[in-house]
């Protein structure tokens, strides 16, 4: 499943391919709304960092950690 | 696993416009603190970031595939 956010920069991370279901009653991030988003430098498809900040005060972004195969799984 | 080359062929695969991070080493993970450390994987997790790099939407599980919530946002946030 592919989806775009036309306003939004997508940024996909891929944690070891897999991730797990959680219910919407334990939501575990430490990250929560109005919380400034803890910068990071990861690798890109082609091997490129990608740094976080380096879109503040350009784009809004979207962080979505993900199955490796975009399932529904 | 998730190897820049395997990132590359999956990515052209589904022709995707969005840059496909690789958090192998699981650091990002934990530091957003969405590591099951039970076991060892992420729990899915969407998040909105503002232009100021504040957090404007998060959302977990199963929730996390369905992308209209954070479309909404994203919407709300081009308008602004």
């Amino acid at each position: 499943m592919v989806w775009r956010v036309r306003t939004c920069l997508v940024l996909a991370l891929l944690a070891l391919g897999m991730t797990v279901q959680a219910s919407g009653a334990d939501l575990i991030s430490k990250v929560k709304v109005g919380d400034q988003a803890p910068d990071f430098t990861l690798p890109d498809q082609n091997n490129k960092p990608v740094k976080l900040s380096e879109f503040r005060g350009k784009k809004n972004v979207v962080l979505a950690f993900y199955v490796l195969a975009f399932t529904a799984g | 696993m998730d190897s820049a080359p395997s990132n590359k062929r999956f990515a052209a695969d589904l022709e995707l416009t969005f840059p496909l991070l690789s958090d192998f080493q699981k650091k990002v993970s934990e530091q957003y603190g969405i590591l099951d450390q039970a076991k060892g994987l992420a729990v899915r997790t969407t998040y909105v970031v503002d232009k100021q790099g504040v957090v404007q939407h998060v959302q977990q599980g199963s929730e996390a595939i369905d992308p209209s919530g954070a479309k909404l946002v994203c919407s709300r946030l081009s308008k602004q």
